[in-house]
């Protein structure tokens, strides 16, 4: 078992001094925050995650979730984070005072999923998912279901889940059958059947709350008859106590990683008794649903910059005290063996650790920064933060979730044979991250919403804001005699990806959609390092300063080194590999569109 | 109730350690601080008495202007208010000086009840409460794991070596060292976070009590590092000459048999 799995220093120093928490304070929705209470939450949340999460690690994934008589069994642990991050306003934190909340910046709030991710990604979804529901009842219910349901999710009593996909109907939701049929009481009886629903249910918890997409009956075709109902596994009876409410879980999922975080199949309505509450007006389910779900696709992007953060530190403890050769130039065998941290191809690996998992948490509080300045501002800004967090959501989504497999997947091979052993955490940490590029949408998804909608949202204006944000960061690092090199190195890349961009744009002109978004997923690839690298210099600019000012010694000022270090590394390994990407997206030989005759044999 | 908590700032468990120049302390610059671990049992317990018995807790840290940071820390888990004993020019580490400058600092505020942790993660004597309640005139007990509050006085259960217990009655006021473990440490809230701010610290300067800082009972002479030494013998020979040399290392070199 590793001992450390994120840095505080490095949270605080991409919170505060990269991407300058501090500046929402001057708004009133912010104005109870300072440096020191936000300190104050970063470390607590910390102790949090030393006490009840990390040390369960292994046994989430061993205590593998079982499912007996239709009753579902999962840690005990489970119960205490929900009651803990429940009793102590954890769940609630991002929402509004007169709600129950605390108006915590998203910025802080995103460092919550992070640090629990990263101590324990089998544990961090329950709490998670409930936030994300309740936020939902929050914007759109009615007072009656604020009333009945906001206090018991939001002090944990409740566990609160998304319900969409069902088996015929995954990424696809316009082609979802659940149906809802209005009555004259007042609710809608639900009939369908749901799958991959994550906390679904288990034993211990009083009650689930779906937040769940169905049909009403009659309702348009397609993603335009979608509306959006609260189903509780059990209903308050005029009486005020909990009776079932017609869902059955039909049963559970057994995965490759997170395996104590269970995934449900659920039936609703089999016995004609399944009440649901309509959330907002008629129709209108999926846009709602969307609130949810791009603040879970960031929170994904958090989930996999945690878990590519822990394997990081696992993989870099190993290397430090495992022993193994000599160096090259060193080859005199009286001596001892060296640590294997020392060879240059482990320090590749861990380099590359190091770069995604610091350069993907930049990227989440860069997209959590404009979704605070969003809520703060009015007219032409609140739509510039807007356009530029609704481009951003997919790459925020995807290249910690990616990326972040390719991270771990080196950390295991830092440790060779005993990486691909349980004896360490980084095989755990390769089954859990794979499902990061799946959920919530999966990376073609992500890629094909980025290509096909985001860039060209709003006439194009949400990539040109983009352009305009590097723009800033470049000029700066331009002036930095240290960081020119790389601020001119950005400055091409920029150039590429806009004619990539312009390239595509044409194909998309000629009518031939397939044929545009053919290769949605190596552009979004292309753009993911771009941002990331724009993420870095970001990094760099501040590290420079504190480094020119000469006032840092020891731990503090290797610190610094090392990110400019790490900026350095990215820019020379994992930039240029946009220069393929590109080619690929421009050579015109569209491989992967079907024509006359399939040669997938 | 009146509830005091004696609470010190240590460093963090994993920081690297370098010594002063003149080798009597650490060097302070590049180190982070905490609350000493065993403290926050004895918080936990004030919380949990003072939650039971409509009471109010107090913060008690001397230190210099570092130490707030551990105060608010306090404060946000759930303590009402603190005191600040500010010790930025005493440099000593006699914990019978510091004991009686906390017991000058703390005389006037009529504690029914002071508790401490069981020892620091620094110098770990174990030593400052008990010479606080000698000095105040109190009756008190070390290792405690169980308290009950009763009329006019405190009953506690100690925990003795070899599995023993030692149960006993104590007037109040009385001083607690709590043992380790006695009850789940708290945390902070955000809801305490934002409310520490806004909760009384009394700031008092050691210089002002008129403490004789110079005991003479006690002096730091010197400290060091640990010297690292690792040495691997290669045993040749059968297995019971293998043994035999074992058993001569482990009895006459490491002396462990």
């Amino acid at each position: 078992m590793a001992s450390e799995y994120v840095s505080l220093q490095n949270i605080k120093f991409l919170l505060h001094d990269v991407h300058r928490v501090e500046d929402l304070m001057q708004y009133p929705l912010y104005a109870d925050y300072d440096g020191d209470s936000i300190d104050m939450i970063i470390d607590t949340l910390k102790e949090l995650a030393d006490e009840y999460l990390f040390p369960y690690l292994e046994e989430c994934d061993r205590f593998e979730v079982q499912y007996e008589n239709g009753k579902v069994k999962v840690h005990p642990q489970i119960l205490k984070v929900m009651q803990m991050m429940g009793e102590n306003g954890w769940i609630g934190a991002p929402y509004p005072v007169e709600v129950g909340g605390m108006q915590l910046p998203h910025m802080v709030a995103i460092l919550n999923e992070y640090i629990f991710a990263a101590a324990n990604n089998n544990l961090n979804g329950y709490p998670s998912l409930t936030m994300g529901a309740a936020g939902l009842i929050i914007s759109f219910g009615n007072e009656e279901l604020i009333e009945t349901y906001l206090e018991k999710m939001l002090t944990g009593k409740w566990q609160g889940t998304m319900a969409l996909t069902e088996p015929q109907a995954g990424s696809s939701l316009s082609d979802i059958t659940t149906i809802a049929v209005p009555t004259y009481a007042g609710h809608y009886q639900i009939k369908g059947t749901k799958t991959f629903i994550s906390a679904g249910d288990y034993e211990g918890i009083e009650n689930v709350v779906h937040l769940t997409l169905a049909k009403i009956e009659g309702a348009p075709a397609g993603a335009k008859g979608i509306s959006l109902f609260v189903v509780p596994k059990s209903r308050v009876g005029a009486d005020g106590k909990l009776q079932p409410n017609g869902v059955a879980t039909a049963g559970i999922f057994h995965k490759l990683g997170q395996r104590g975080y269970v995934t449900t199949q659920l039936a609703l309505g089999d016995d004609d008794n399944c009440h649901g509450y309509l959330v907002g007006e008629p129709h209108h389910g999926l846009a709602y649903m969307f609130q949810m779900m791009n603040a879970s696709r960031i929170s994904v992007g958090s989930h996999g910059a945690g878990i590519a953060s822990a394997a990081y530190h696992a993989s870099l403890e190993f290397a430090r005290e495992r022993t193994q050769g000599r160096r090259w130039n060193d080859r005199d065998l009286t001596l001892p063996q060296t640590e294997i941290v020392n060879h240059p191809d482990i320090r590749r690996m861990l380099f590359m650790q190091k770069a995604i998992a610091e350069g993907g948490l930049s990227l989440v509080l860069q997209c959590t920064r404009y979704e605070d300045l969003h809520a703060v501002s009015d007219g032409e800004e609140k739509e510039k933060y807007y356009l530029l967090l609704e481009l951003l959501t997919p790459l925020v989504k995807t290249f910690p979730a990616d990326a972040g497999i390719q991270s771990v997947s080196h950390g295991l091979q830092v440790l060779g044979g005993s990486g691909f052993c349980e004896d360490y955490p980084l095989e755990q940490y390769y089954r859990d991250i794979r499902i990061m590029s799946i959920y919530e949408g999966t990376t073609g998804m992500q890629s094909l919403d980025l290509l096909g909608r985001k860039v060209q949202l709003n006439k194009g204006l949400a990539f040109k804001l983009f352009l305009g944000e590097m723009q800033q960061t470049m000029a700066e690092a331009a002036d930095m005699p240290e960081l020119q090199k790389y601020a001119g190195q950005l400055k091409s890349e920029v150039e590429k990806l806009v004619g990539v961009t312009k390239h595509l744009g044409k194909i998309a002109a000629t009518g031939d959609i397939e044929l545009f978004l053919a290769d949605a997923t190596p552009y979004q690839q292309m753009f993911s390092l771009v941002a990331i690298a724009w993420q870095w210099l970001k990094q760099g600019i501040t590290a420079n300063k504190v480094l020119q000012a000469q006032e840092k010694q020891g731990d503090d000022l290797k610190f610094y080194q090392s990110k400019l270090h790490t900026l350095k590394f990215f820019y020379v390994y994992e930039l240029p590999k946009t220069e393929a990407l590109a080619a690929a997206i421009t050579s015109g030989e569209n491989l992967t569109v079907l024509k006359d005759d399939d040669l997938l044999i | 109730m009146k509830i005091a908590i004696l609470l010190k700032q240590v460093p963090v468990k994993d920081a690297t350690l370098e010594l002063s120049g003149d080798n009597t302390w650490i060097d302070e610059d590049d180190v982070q601080f905490e609350i000493n671990d065993s403290d926050h049992y004895g918080l936990a317990e004030a919380l949990n008495i003072a939650k039971a018995n409509d009471g109010e807790v107090t913060v008690v840290t001397m230190g210099p202007d570092r130490v707030k940071d551990s105060i608010k820390q306090a404060l946000a888990k759930g303590a009402h208010k603190a005191i600040h004993i500010d010790d930025e020019e005493m440099s000593s580490t006699d914990p019978l000086t510091r004991a009686k400058v906390i017991a000058e600092a703390i005389k006037d505020e009529n504690f029914d009840l002071i508790l401490s942790g069981l020892q620091s993660d620094d110098f770990g004597y174990g030593q400052t409460g008990v010479l606080i309640a000698e000095i105040l005139g109190m009756p008190h007990a070390t290792l405690v794991v169980e308290t009950e509050i009763l009329e006019g006085k405190i009953k506690v259960k100690r925990e003795l070596e070899g599995g023993w217990f030692q149960n006993a009655e104590l007037p109040l006021p009385a001083l607690l060292s709590i043992q380790s473990g006695l009850t789940d440490i708290p945390y902070a809230t955000i809801k305490g976070i934002m409310m520490a701010k806004k909760k009384p610290v009394a700031e008092v300067d050691a210089d002002d009590l008129g403490v004789d800082l110079d005991t003479g009972a006690f002096k730091l002479q010197k400290i060091y590092t640990p010297v690292k030494s690792k040495e691997t013998v290669v045993l040749d020979g059968d297995a019971d000459s293998i043994v035999s040399q074992l058993i001569d290392k482990l009895k006459n070199e490491a002396k462990v048999l």
